[in-house]
């Protein structure tokens, strides 16, 4: 079972991946574009640091070298070739795999080691070549061997003082301090690895503190093979012995610099009374107002007029610098003070002292102007000095951004099908203010209800309004992945192609963008694969060598529509009708009758598809029919339109929005209500009975001059037509409507109102019902069944 | 071998590799709290050490080792025993 942390990182984790490689097209496109290697950086650096809060060793290594990849691009020692940005994008397409794993079972699954280290491999392959090819990941300071900066170090407080000592001695001499954090991977015993014989050959070894990264368990429920060891050293080794020495380990240390203050700090905080060091420490500055102070002396000694008074100064000054640099801890400053003091009271003379005084001040000033960071003006807390930014990258500005509350879709589905509800219940107001009307003969109530069902009819009207508005999302959701397909088509295919995308704010409700991502991957693909032509071809008909694919979104009244257009070769009808002919789908005599348009709609057809050869793109088989369905599916309508040599745009539209359906409902078989969705009602008309004309068993009627079937609904759904015994004179109710491209008659008992509904698919031991798309409630508490004509006839 | 089990207690002789590391659980578990001789120890497999600081035995001897001794007193304590002397006083 995920922990909530482990969904928020799978959520998190997945936009990150996404916003990397997008990120990184951006920058193939425009290389050196600073904001998009940024951008691309961050997102995988962050992705680091999330993933370092779980147990997916793989992961993060994975994550690490794509993280030191980058981070050479960054730094300008590697330009970002097509095959890099091949390897990244494998590599980004590889972590998306392992966050549908880790969601799916909160695991990766077996084998990612291995994938890992493949992957891994051929991306730090892409690194500057080292001098050293053998041992490239060999003690090397670049980008690629540093380990990551160590932020906690609340642990220095517990060391013994004698090993802090150690440490402060060693710094004393000038040498930096580090403190290393080592967190061997739980499997390391499997690899080989024993961490203790890492510290082993280190030159200088101040402290090291072995613990657990957790409470240690149970005897019993201890794995001896799993080490759940941690690491803490405090070393004067230099930062490159260390990275040497933890090469094959290095994304698992944590290293930072620690100054003589941390020690310090920690060791009078640790043990009251240490306070007294007896090692004075060349870094720790006095504060400003320690020299402020002794320039105040030094100016008192230097206006004295007489000699006596002089020396009486002398004994104050004297008294209060001493005090001073005993507080300031500065013992050397000590030792020249009081023999500058002697010097002084021999001689009875206060130059010695004005010559220590100026001597002080001026490497007071030097050092400070020298090494400010290195000076606090206060000995602060035991805060490190971080060299880089924050390792975890878990930028604070998302609090004060924009505020986006991310919230499961299943709740959002379930808020909108509660108002769907409302939106329905609230339909008996009407009934119930007619009933009181009628049965009770009160009009006034009936008034007061019809009242109270304006108000919650507007909130209702408002609250749908505002569940789709939050349901809407960007057509960028699905544009995103075009790039990416874009680009590894063309690459793959050899042809120059260009992405252009328009309109990508266009919004639609969830589920209409849901529909639209394989549909159209599947135009996009075909345009590419047979729409354009090859850069030679190209330039033989005198077209630009790079084509131009374009995908513009706009909404259109209540659809959103979106074409895909290319400037490739164009749709040749004469090739379509005679591969259509070759399998089959018309027959000679159609086909010379079909105009072009008609020839290029054939493309529509189940199982057609015109490659000479299948292509691993696109022209499996599966043709544009699949298109075709699914979006006709959603109740949308495709469209293609063709200029031989010019180009092919296919063009989608779509509802908006597929929560409310319009429909007619119609009365047959005595009584029973259906609905009949709009887009397929053409027109509603009343057919004298004698106009019906019979073909053998198929009855017709003529509409403006056209034959068209008629279809009794009773008998499309097995009811009993009830006998007619009436004239000709008497009228059947028809309604005309369109299914797959052809008029049908419909004949029904009676016409009734046109309504909205929310449409509930048929579900549970439903679903296999056919003829029907799904059902709604109505406001009076019947059921109605609204129909699916295409399943019907 | 380089772990010596005796009826209650157990010595550690020479370098411990990590296949040790399961007998000397199975041991500690089965003998909870056996002294632990660690003196002829010369070096300890990292999941040996942590077997023996997950269970906290008794240890009746440092190893006499300096890297190990150097760096294992304050892991096991100061009560732990160092009997430089002796190393097979405890079996």
């Amino acid at each position: 079972m995920n922990s909530p942390l482990l969904d928020r990182f799978v959520g998190e984790a997945r936009d990150l991946v996404q916003g990397a490689a997008a990120a990184l097209l951006a920058l193939e496109r425009q290389p050196g574009d600073e904001a998009s290697i940024n951008a691309v950086f961050r997102s995988v650096h962050t992705l680091k640091g999330s993933v370092g809060l779980f147990d997916f060793p793989a992961f993060t290594k994975l994550v690490h070298a794509g993280e030191d990849l980058l981070s050479a691009v960054r730094a300008g020692q590697v330009t970002l070739t097509p095959e890099r940005v091949d390897r990244l994008l494998e590599a980004f397409d590889q972590v998306g795999r392992w966050i549908d794993e880790i969601d799916a079972g909160g695991a990766l699954l077996d084998g990612a080691v291995g994938i890992s280290r493949d992957l891994t491999m051929a991306l730090r392959a892409m690194l500057p070549a080292q001098a050293d090819p053998a041992g490239a990941r060999a003690a090397n300071p670049t980008a690629d061997t540093a380990a990551a900066t160590l932020t906690a170090l609340d642990w220095l407080g517990g060391l013994p003082e004698a090993d802090r000592l150690a440490a402060l001695a060693a710094a004393s001499n000038g040498r930096e301090i580090l403190a290393v954090e080592y967190v061997p991977a739980t499997d390391c015993f499997f690899s080989g690895e024993d961490p203790l014989t890492l510290f082993r050959p280190l030159s200088s070894l101040c402290a090291l503190v072995i613990d657990s990264t957790a409470a240690w368990p149970q005897s019993d429920a201890l794995d001896p093979y799993q080490c759940i060891l941690r690491f803490r050293i405090v070393t004067a080794a230099p930062r490159s012995e260390i990275e040497s020495l933890f090469r094959y380990v290095i994304e698992q240390i944590k290293i930072a610099v620690i100054t003589p203050n941390q020690l310090r700090a920690a060791v009078t905080a640790g043990s009251p009374g240490a306070g007294a060091l007896p090692i004075a420490s060349p870094v720790a500055a006095p504060s400003a107002m320690v020299i402020r102070i002794i320039e105040g002396q030094r100016t008192l000694l230097a206006t004295a007029r007489t000699a006596t008074d002089r020396m009486d100064r002398l004994a104050s000054v004297a008294r209060i610098v001493s005090n001073l640099l005993t507080v300031a801890d500065r013992e050397a400053d000590l030792t020249s003070w009081s023999d500058a003091m002697a010097l002084a009271r021999r001689d009875e003379t206060g130059h010695p002292v004005v010559a220590w005084f100026d001597r002080w001040l001026e490497s007071q000033a030097t050092t400070a102007s020298q090494t400010p960071a290195e000076t606090p003006p206060s000995q602060g807390g035991p805060r490190p000095r971080i060299e880089t930014a924050d390792p975890e990258g878990r930028p604070d500005n998302r609090v004060s951004a924009n505020r986006i509350l991310k919230v499961d879709q299943a709740k959002v589905d379930s808020l909108m099908n509660l108002i769907g509800e409302l939106v329905v219940s609230k339909n008996s107001l009407p009934f119930l203010a007619k009933r009181a009307d009628e049965v009770h003969g009160s009009r006034e109530m009936s008034r007061e209800i019809k009242d109270v069902y304006a108000v919650i009819d507007r909130l209702a009207q408002e609250m749908q309004g505002a569940i789709m508005a939050i349901r809407m999302l960007p057509v960028s959701e699905v544009f995103e992945r075009f790039p990416r397909l874009v680009r590894d088509v063309s690459r793959k295919l050899g042809k120059h192609i260009a992405l252009v995308i328009e309109g990508e704010d266009t919004a639609a409700d969830k589920n209409i963008i849901e529909v639209l991502g394989d549909p159209l991957l599947h135009i996009i693909r075909n345009a590419i694969d047979h729409g354009i032509e090859k850069p030679e071809d190209r330039a033989a008909t005198g077209k630009a060598p790079e084509a131009t694919v374009r995908v513009k979104a706009f909404q259109d009244g209540d659809q959103v529509v979106i074409d895909v257009s290319d400037d490739g070769r164009g749709i040749d009808p004469e090739k379509i009708k005679a591969s259509a002919l070759a399998k089959g789908i018309i027959d000679a005599d159609r086909a010379a009758r079909l105009s072009d348009q008609e020839a290029v709609n054939l493309v529509f057809y189940p199982g057609f598809s015109t490659a000479e050869t299948v292509s691993d793109l696109s022209g499996r088989g599966v043709g544009m029919d699949v298109v075709v369905t699914t979006i006709e599916r959603a109740g949308g309508t495709v469209a293609v339109t063709s200029r031989r040599g010019q180009g092919t745009t296919v063009r989608l539209s779509l509802p908006l929005s597929m929560a409310v359906t319009r429909v007619m409902t119609v009365e047959a078989g005595g009584g029973m209500l259906f609905g009949i969705p709009m887009d397929h009602i053409a027109e509603t008309v009343r057919v004298r009975r004698d106009a019906v004309q019979r073909i053998k068993t198929s009855e017709v009627f003529v509409l403006r001059d056209s034959v068209v079937p008629l279809v009794r609904l009773d008998n499309l759904l097995g009811i009993d037509a009830p006998i007619w015994f009436g004239n000709g004179d008497d009228e059947e109710a028809v309604l005309v409507v369109h299914v797959g491209g052809n008029l049908i008659g419909l004949v029904v008992d009676h016409f009734r109102e046109g309504m909205d509904i929310i449409l509930k698919p048929l579900n549970g031991i439903l679903a296999g019902v056919r003829g029907y798309i799904g059902t709604a409630l109505l406001g009076d508490g019947r059921v109605l069944l609204v129909l699916n004509l295409k399943e019907l006839f | 071998m380089p772990l010596c089990f005796g009826t209650d207690a157990v010595a550690f002789k020479q370098d411990c590799l990590v296949e040790e590391a399961l007998p000397l659980l199975e041991f500690l578990q089965a003998h909870p709290g056996a002294p632990v001789n660690l003196f002829a120890c010369t070096h300890l497999h990292s999941a040996v050490l942590q077997v023996l600081m997950a269970l906290r035995p008794s240890i009746v001897a440092l190893p006499g080792e300096a890297f190990l001794r150097r760096w294992l007193t304050p892991v096991f304590g100061p009560d732990a025993i160092v009997v430089p002397a002796s190393p097979r006083a405890a079996l």
